[in-house]
């Protein structure tokens, strides 16, 4: 047993030379270095647990606890009968959804096809994706106020001032929309990357096409499939965007649910928290249910190691291509010598002919 | 398989090789028992290779021995001294990853000096003698490199120069082939032998290629379910394995049924009766195994095999064999005999009158 | 090579050329020159409703930024015309405290941010627990992107100046204040340390096995691992990360909005102002005078960002 071994002094004197002028071996016996890493990583965590819960749990001690009423959840009752709750909820989830289906629809064919067919184009792709994060949320809304102001100063007599007006439309403004897509742009970019770089699509799609499969089947039955977790994911991510999203709307002077939340905050303190720990909530919930959904397939590459593997195959893959020379050298191993590819060649896909 | 070098005398008289024990080693990582007891004697100056399935403790003892891993039970014994509860970094172990172990921030020569500088050996002088370790892996020219811009052979003998550069008495090698391409491997298993017999180092090498293993070892140690189950040097392993795990994990088998017989140490094989090496199991069905090399086969019209397959090998080709009642047998047959014995024909199989190794009837 | 249109989804429904392109596809030597261009036609169709999208909801309010940082504003006295009295404006007086302000709490808290996520990270990814790696790293998903209102109102309540907390611990008499600098740096770190944990995460999950248990072997202790080792290959990535952080911090609004009004002085909090002329009429083109420094700024970090990250990226593969 190590730990029954005597202190190492005695050994220490009569080390090895070959451990140098460093020489001297032993510091504390057992096992090197082990609990420590432990401790601290607990350590770590129990101030990063006081730190991001103690908010949440404070806020809800908040709500709850009403001056001269005691405990009482008054203040979540109070939500549903807010002025505004309903109107500003809806029109954010509109927006959401318009935002996330508009996100998507320009992202993923244009980052297939650049994948697949335009490599070229990946560099631009990648400028336009990251050029929102240059322009902060406020100078982004100072710019479109501004571009907004052009319709009645330039275009008034224009039909283009119609295309202004509708854009303002407050039971559905797209130009709340449009910056929402616009500022999604960044993080879903990198989430449907980090899925696709994951994925080796060109051999996936060409397995398909070999397969007999058309190109919109290759993209709706297999694509698509296998970037389940990456569209959940930004599908997520944009939703908590939109739903927290209040510097454009409040400036540009629309209240959707953030604005609202912090118009109330004003005349009743309470009910804000209260909202704001609903909100948070709801986002936790649909978070789980996403992961959920996202965990139910077989699509799951979680490890570092396995995506590594799945990036560089040839590489990786310890003795898979343990290519032997034949002769002598052959007689010894038993490689590749099953009955079932004695006599024909390996089928290689791609000498298949496709069908029609 | 080179022979010549097993048959070599044993390099004792070399310095700088440390012996190197293993004694009642196990490590468990939960349920899965990764070493059983490993009892492992590597003599100073050879090269010991490590030879199993994935998952039979070799590498485990490996790391053991560099201080990576601490064994639930046992010692690890370097010149006699008990280094079990020796941090990895006073080990003195020079040891030689399976892939991407640079450190991707420094040059080759940045890499091949880390443990001088970690040492805090002077500047000069560690450039000194890190641009000799790149001159014996024959990579002076390469000396400013990143990891990145090197191939995986070049990455590998940067490795190698890393892991000599302090000096140590026992080296360690963790499949450092095996991510390479089969030519590369092939000219740097030839180098590391060189430079290990030039050093005279105590190398384990631990490999799950037969090949590589019977090819480089001064001796290989076959290991099982984190138990040796036979060490000796590479032509013995192949002409007298002790068992029929070590025979059938080193080169190629064929499992014939065998039926007992009245007198002790015989089998009938065929309807022929063969000598027996070792001992008969006490009881149940047999199956004698048999190599390609020792089967004879001959073209015959009326014979009871069929030849199912034939690879081509070179100067010899492996046909495959169905007998009657299904089971397979490979041969190797000179590639000019070969040619008379086309798939679908029919061949009489006769095996020499050489001692068999006899293990259970398995059920295919 | 079978490359055709990848352009089945694109919002207008699949267009005649990829309908050709997928025929023209199997037939070989004919074809290939037509399979050849379509696809790249096809792919470039695919691409371009970004592209369109991208210069028109970005190019727009960009070119009105940099066109109104150098113009009168429309009501003024003289007509519209050029000048460089918005953005000499801009960074003189109140408006130069308030970028001075911003770029101060950005640097600090993304250098704090900096320092308290890498030990963070570096606990989830060492965890054995993976449930609690993935709720954590799920977490600062949200908790980075989520951020503004509800955080807001969350550090309110238990630090604000009827807080929880604060009436609990009677923090104001410790001159405490949420509605100041300090309460500020307070928050912005509950949303840019997920953030660094986000950013870092995939760095150290780059860091090797291999290269601890290399540098052990070669006789380094684990202070020295993670000074000649870990450290310097994750170094871009935390100088990436700073960027990162230092860049959201400042474009912050929401959080600093709902919190403390206008009591700290932020160049964000200052373009809401102006566009919504709360201080002075006109002072709109002020606003896109400050927007265009804000953006140079932003400019500035991205382009230190991009290339450590590529850097990163190569020796993390």
């Amino acid at each position: 047993m190590a730990a029954l071994n005597p202190p190492m002094a005695d050994r220490t004197s009569g080390r090895s030379p070959s451990s140098g002028p460093a020489g001297p071996a032993v510091r504390r016996p057992g096992r090197p270095g082990r609990p420590r890493p432990r401790l601290w990583r607990g350590l770590v965590g129990l101030v990063a647990a006081v730190y991001f819960l103690g908010p949440m749990a404070f806020s809800v001690l908040f709500t709850v606890d009403v001056p001269r009423e005691g405990l009482t959840a008054s203040s979540y009752r109070g939500i549903l009968d807010a002025e505004g709750f309903w109107p500003s909820l809806r029109l954010t989830l509109e927006l959401a959804a318009a935002t996330i289906a508009v996100t998507l629809l320009l992202l993923v064919p244009a980052l297939i096809a650049v994948r697949l067919s335009v490599p070229r184009l990946r560099a631009l792709v990648e400028v336009l994706c990251s050029l929102p994060l240059v322009v902060p949320a406020v100078a982004l809304t100072a710019g479109l106020g501004s571009v907004l102001q052009w319709g009645p100063d330039d275009f008034a007599d224009t039909p283009l001032f119609q295309t202004f007006n509708s854009l303002q439309e407050p039971g559905f403004p797209v130009v709340l929309l449009l910056a929402y897509v616009l500022m999604a742009l960044p993080l879903a970019y990198r989430t449907l990357d980090a899925g696709l770089r994951a994925l080796d699509l060109a051999t996936l799609v060409e397995a398909a096409r070999n397969c007999g499969a058309s190109w919109p089947r290759t993209v709706l039955q297999v694509v698509l499939p296998n970037l389940r977790g990456a569209l959940l994911n930004t599908a997520f991510l944009t939703l908590a965007l939109v739903l927290g999203e209040y510097t454009v709307s409040s400036i540009l002077g629309y209240q959707p649910f953030a604005v609202w939340i912090v118009s109330l905050g004003g005349s009743n303190a309470q009910v804000s928290v209260a909202v704001s720990v609903l909100s948070l909530v709801l986002t936790w919930v649909l978070l789980l249910l996403l992961a959920a959904a996202g965990r139910g397939r077989a699509h799951r590459t979680p490890r570092a190691t396995s995506r590594r593997a799945a990036r560089r195959p040839s590489r990786t893959a310890p003795g898979a291509a343990s290519g032997r020379t034949p002769g002598r050298e052959d007689a010894l191993p038993g490689s590749a010598n099953s009955p079932r590819t004695g006599g024909t060649p390996p089928l290689d896909p791609d000498t298949l002919p496709e069908k029609p | 398989m080179t022979a010549t070098e097993a048959e070599a005398p044993a390099p004792t008289g070399r310095t700088g090789g440390a012996t190197v024990e293993f004694r009642g080693l196990r490590r468990a990582f939960g349920t899965t028992v990764a070493l059983d007891g490993l009892d492992l004697t590597a003599h100073p100056g050879e090269l010991l290779a490590l030879l199993g399935p994935s998952g039979c403790g070799k590498t485990t003892a490996l790391r053991v021995l560099a201080g990576f891993e601490q064994p639930d039970a046992g010692d690890v014994l370097v010149d006699g001294r008990d280094i079990t509860a020796v941090s990895a970094h006073r080990r003195g172990t020079g040891m030689v990853f399976q892939s991407y172990s640079l450190f991707p921030h420094l040059t080759a020569l940045e890499n091949t000096a880390f443990g001088l500088r970690m040492r805090g050996t002077g500047r000069a002088e560690r450039q000194r003698r890190a641009a000799e370790l790149l001159d014996l892996v024959g990579l002076s020219h390469l000396a400013d490199r990143f990891p990145h811009q090197m191939s995986g052979g070049q990455q590998q003998r940067v490795a190698l120069a890393r892991a000599l550069a302090l000096r140590p008495r026992v080296l360690l090698l963790d499949e450092p082939l095996s991510a390479l391409d089969a030519k590369v491997r092939l000219s740097l298993r030839e180098e590391i032998r060189r430079l290990q017999l030039d050093l005279g180092i105590t190398t384990l090498f631990v490999t799950h290629d037969q090949e590589e293993a019977l090819s480089m070892a001064d001796r290989v140690a076959v290991l099982r379910s984190g138990r040796v189950e036979q060490v000796a040097e590479p032509g013995e392993l192949y002409a007298r394995p002790a068992t029929a795990f070590v025979a059938e994990f080193v080169g190629t088998m064929s499992r014939v049924p065998a039926e007992r017989t009245s007198s002790t140490g015989t089998v009938d094989v065929l309807g022929m009766r063969l000598p027996v090496s070792g001992e008969l199991p006490a009881a149940g069905e047999l199956d004698a195994l048999v190599r390609p090399e020792a089967v004879a086969l001959t073209a015959d019209p009326h014979g009871p095999a069929t030849v199912v397959a034939a690879a081509f090998l070179g100067a010899t080709t492996r046909l495959t064999v169905r007998l009657p009642e299904g089971t397979e047998v490979k041969a190797d047959l000179p590639t000019e005999t070969a040619a008379a014995l086309p798939i679908g024909s029919r061949a009489a199989l006769a095996l020499p009158e050489r001692p068999v190794l006899v293990d259970h009837r398995r059920v295919p | 090579m079978t490359t055709a249109p990848a352009a089945a989804p694109l919002p207008a429904g699949p267009s005649p050329e990829e309908a050709g392109g997928s025929a023209a596809a199997p037939t070989p030597p004919k074809g290939r020159a037509v399979a050849r261009r379509r696809p790249q036609a096809g792919g470039g169709l695919a691409v371009l409703p970004l592209i369109v999208f991208v210069a028109v909801v970005f190019g727009l309010p960009a070119f009105a930024i940099v066109t109104g940082a150098f113009k009168t504003a429309p009501g003024a006295p003289g007509g519209v015309h050029w000048t460089t009295a918005n953005l000499t404006a801009s960074v003189q007086g109140a408006y130069r405290t308030a970028l001075w302000g911003s770029v101060k709490l950005s640097a600090l808290t993304a250098a704090l941010g900096v320092v308290l996520g890498l030990p963070l990270a570096h606990a989830v990814v060492t965890s054995r627990f993976r449930a609690l790696r993935e709720a954590v790293l799920a977490a600062s998903g949200v908790l980075a992107n989520f951020g503004g209102v509800p955080l807001a109102f969350a550090f309110v309540a238990t630090l604000g100046n009827s807080g929880e907390l604060t009436k609990a611990l009677d923090l104001t008499q410790h001159g405490w204040s949420l509605y100041s600098f300090t309460g500020l740096t307070v928050v912005y770190l509950y949303f840019l340390v997920p953030l660094m944990v986000l950013t870092i995460t995939p760095a150290l999950e780059g860091l090797r096995v291999q290269w601890r248990e290399a540098a052990q072997n070669s006789g380094a202790t684990t202070r020295q691992y993670w000074l000649h080792v870990a450290l310097p290959i994750l170094a871009p990535s935390l100088l990436g990360g700073f960027v990162l952080l230092f860049g959201s911090a400042f474009a912050a609004y929401a959080t600093a909005a709902a919190i403390v009004g206008s009591s700290v002085p932020l160049i964000t909090l200052q373009i809401a102002n102006a566009l919504s002329g709360n201080v002075l009429a006109g002072q709109g083109n002020v606003a896109l005078a400050l927007s265009l420094d804000m953006v140079v700024i932003a400019g500035v970090v991205m382009a230190l960002y991009i290339p450590l990250q590529r850097r990163s990226a190569r020796w993390l593969r």
